[in-house]
């Protein structure tokens, strides 16, 4: 009994000294690493292709971080920045016309060298090659030619500033035209692009293995000899794994392994904001599929918009957010994080608050018979599990009778692309320009609108956000946008989650910003 | 005997060509789009369209079919829609780990379950048969996923004797080999274990009350020529066939022990693809287990001919 009592109050302490870390916010570690040692680092799933063409994977993404430089990133504050690029691209006063420059003299891990003609190639490649999942984000470059050496200029259908964020994501990836060539579709399996590591080896399932590029035009801050993506998908054995030793970073921590974490001294906890949101779509009009026109659904959800807005505010954010993540996330009710640098979306206290007693009159008004059947499709996680139980328990009482129905995630997508559900628990995991959160999803017949939504103000509004240039205006548009989401009541945002990264204490310099990446460049193992 | 090898070798071809059919069949009447589980997030009509046209998706059934054994005929087993890496490759990579998982376990489980049921049986009544199935009795009930995290959590942690995870082939490093594969052997061989234990001492049981044991002993032969030379002997045979049996549960049902200590093998591999409908490495996976599966019957088959020429005859006949 003492002894329990003993660990119980000493992992409270624990927990305790470190819960200043979970509330606040920590993307870097900044104490001084020495040269030398490989780094393993922990993913949640295994990446698809390692192609930045086709890949489509949050994980993907963590790995090209690795490997795989682009024109642009984001800094700390979310803020765009050059990276092969020499500066931020110039705009044509018409807005149709983008120039950019790419730094000279820097060398592919293969050794040859980048120029604007690799930069087209790949452009091109990114806009063109049939299955690029690219291609949407690069629909409105008409033509991407090598005006110099080292200049690209890009002729637009219509003026799109989204393109600098997109460029800062794996459509701003350039790689290595004579890699291409000689690999073609089997680039894949042998990436060569700039980055401070280069591609190794990669076994399915199990790692994907890079080390040190001598040819890397930084590579003097480079100080680890390799690093290894390892595929943990289950939160407890990452986590005992990184107790053990055997891994150094774990990506992608949910909040009870997180909880967990922190009573290890061994460990410490980087975290950061993300860029998407998490929530449940309702269906209002998906009878065709997606891509498709919306239609007429004859569900009292479809119907009428009061029984969507009495569902929402039977929901209580926080209460959601504190007894299925601890309180580790943050409540959300619009598309946009508040994080995010450009066009800042709804802060979390801003959020519309309970009301069940409103929830049952808009009920009443909409003459709907109660308790209203409704069924909710969840994915199989335990998480997503407690947000449907949590959920079913809040809306019963405003008049809801909410079955879950936990369906295996590529079933969902395909039941819930072609329309066959109620509710589903939609999520993404953000992207830097406000206009990637929303204009698929929310745009009439947009790629990714599974709920049939189609409101032709929200079309307008995603249409300006994507020609005005000026930020104070796209501001004002995206704030307007997230209104008119909000009293559609066919999104519901519920939570954006952080990015949780667990690491071992003997390792500094890695970094974890808000697009969710763990970046390694400058890691290394302390003195 | 050879005609005997050959209709067990016929039937089995058989029973794979089927197999193969009502594989391909099941893995496609799985819901969820391939494409779609693919494509992910970001899936625009375009990209889908791609996907399904690269692998042949949208073909009709019998095609894909005649395609998929066409090319696995010549030992061609496709690309991963995922990975885009060779499955055959994949493979390859998988097997040797689920392999030397399965031999270990069935090593512990032959030296383990055998040892505790012979002295089980011979101690009938003793608090050595007592102890040995209460043993046998916690090795079944204990699952699989909590033995392996409370193991790791003791002999990985508390105190590091045996790694937590991964996989170092033997052929580089036969210690770090040996410390990374311990553990799970111990997870995926206990229940083995066990069977065998029960298995063995029913058997032994069996035989030491038979008549053939009763003469061995008053003709004056050792304890130890009665027990191993002629019960033994004869116990094996149903322990050779729930060997076989249980040997197949190995293969395929690494499962969840490869999850646990993240060893990349056939079962890691298998429930990978069946999250991203993964067909081409999924059928690959089915197809190779369900092979072992016959071939380790038709080995369990032509061990029992030896062991008991009877059933040699009685095929042959």
């Amino acid at each position: 009994m003492a002894v329990a009592l003993v660990s119980l109050t000493s992992g409270c302490a624990s927990l305790q000294s470190s819960a200043t870390e979970v509330g606040g916010v920590r993307k870097t570690d900044d104490r001084s690493v020495r040269d030398g040692g490989t780094l393993t680092v922990a993913l949640n799933s295994d990446p698809d292709k390692l192609d930045p063409t086709l890949a489509q994977t949050l994980v993907g993404r963590t790995v090209f971080a690795g490997m795989c430089e682009k024109l642009y990133d984001i800094d700390e504050d979310g803020v765009v920045v050059p990276q092969l690029a020499a500066a931020l691209p110039v705009t044509s006063a018409d807005g149709r016309t983008v120039t950019l420059k790419v730094r000279h003299g820097l060398k592919f891990s293969d050794g040859t060298r980048l120029g604007a003609a690799a930069v087209v190639t790949s452009l091109l490649r990114h806009r063109d090659l049939p299955g690029s999942a690219r291609g949407t984000e690069l629909a409105p470059v008409t033509s991407i030619e090598a005006t110099g050496p080292d200049t690209v200029r890009m002729r637009l259908k219509q003026p799109y500033v989204p393109l600098t964020g997109v460029l800062a994501d794996r459509a701003g990836m350039v790689m290595s035209p004579a890699a291409l060539k000689k690999y073609g579709k089997n680039f894949t399996n042998h990436p060569s692009c700039v980055g401070p590591f280069r591609f190794v080896e990669r076994v399915g399932g199990d790692r994907i293995v890079l080390k040190k590029d001598p040819n890397y035009y930084d590579a003097d801050k480079v100080h680890l000899d390799g690093v290894v993506y390892k595929p943990i998908p289950d939160g407890n054995v990452r986590l005992a794994n990184l107790r053990s030793g055997d891994l150094q970073v774990g990506d992608q921590m949910g909040p009870v392994d997180v909880q967990s974490a922190l009573t290890e001294p061994k460990l410490q906890l980087f975290n950061s904001p993300s860029l998407g949101y998490q929530g449940i779509g309702l269906n209002v009009g998906n009878v065709k599929g997606l891509g498709q026109p919306p239609g007429k659904l004859d569900t009292p959800i479809a119907r009428d918009v009061r029984v969507r807005e009495a569902f929402e505010l039977a929901i209580d954010r926080d209460t959601l957010n504190k007894v299925v993540f601890q309180g580790m996330y943050e409540p959300a009710c619009g598309p946009i994080s508040p994080q995010s640098a450009i066009a800042p979306g709804t802060k979390p206290e801003d959020c519309p608050k309970r009301d069940v007693a409103k929830a049952r009159k808009l009920l009443k008004e909409a003459g709907v018979k109660t308790p209203l059947k409704i069924e909710l499709k969840t994915s199989t996680t335990p998480e997503q599990g407690r947000v449907g139980q949590v959920l079913q328990a809040m809306v019963k009482e405003a008049g809801f009778d909410l079955s879950l129905r936990p369906t295996e995630y590529a079933t969902m997508l395909s039941e819930t692309d072609a329309g066959n559900y109620d509710v589903f628990t939609s999520g993404w995991s953000g992207r830097l320009d406000p206009d990637g959160n929303v204009s698929n999803f929310l745009k009439t017949a947009g790629a990714m609108n599974a709920y049939g939504l189609g409101d032709p103000g929200i079309d307008r509004l995603i249409a300006e956000g994507r020609t005005v240039a000026d930020p104070a205006r796209r501001t004002e548009i995206y704030d307007e946008l997230t209104e008119r989401v909000q009293d559609a009541h066919t999104m519901i945002y519920l939570y954006r989650q952080k990015n949780y990264v667990v690491a071992t204490k003997d390792v500094a310099g890695i970094r974890v910003y808000g697009d969710g990446l763990v970046r390694v460049t400058t890691a290394g193992y302390t003195r | 005997m050879t005609k005997y090898l050959l209709t067990r070798l016929r039937q089995s071809l058989i029973t794979l060509l089927l197999v193969s059919v009502v594989v391909f069949a099941g893995i496609r009447a799985l819901p969820g789009d391939p494409a779609l589980a693919l494509a992910g997030e970001e899936r625009s009509p375009e990209a889908l369209a791609a996907i399904r046209e690269a692998y042949g998706l949208d073909d009709n059934i019998v095609v894909q079919y005649a395609r998929f054994i066409g090319h696995a005929l010549t030992g061609d087993l496709g690309t991963s829609s995922r990975t885009g890496l060779p499955v055959a490759d994949a493979i390859g990579q998988a097997l040797p780990v689920t392999l030397e998982l399965a031999a270990l376990s069935l090593l512990l489980a032959v030296v383990l379950g055998i040892g505790a049921g012979v002295v089980a049986a011979v101690r009938r009544g003793k608090p050595e048969e007592w102890i040995a199935n209460v043993i046998a009795l916690i090795g079944l009930s204990i699952p699989t996923f909590w033995l392996g995290i409370v193991l790791v959590l003791g002999f990985a942690i508390a105190v590091p004797v045996f790694a937590a995870s991964g996989y170092v082939p033997f052929g580089t490093d036969p210690v770090d080999n040996l410390r990374r594969m311990v553990l799970p052997a111990i997870v995926l061989g206990s229940g083995l274990a066990a069977v065998v234990m029960r298995q063995t001492r029913a058997a032994m049981l069996d035989s030491l009350s038979a008549d053939y044991v009763r003469t061995a002993r008053a003709k004056g032969l050792s304890k130890r020529s009665v027990v191993g030379g002629h019960a033994l002997r004869n116990s094996l045979v149903t322990v050779v066939t729930v060997l076989g049996l249980q040997l197949g549960h190995l293969i395929s049902g690494a499962v969840v022990t490869e999850q646990i200590f993240v060893l990349p093998g056939f079962g890691k591999l298998t429930i990978d693809a069946v999250f991203t409908r993964d067909y081409a490495t999924l059928q690959a996976v089915v197809l190779c287990t369900s092979a072992a599966y016959i071939l380790i019957n038709l080995l369990v088959d032509v061990v029992y001919s030896v062991i008991d020429p009877r059933i040699r005859l009685g095929g042959a006949r």
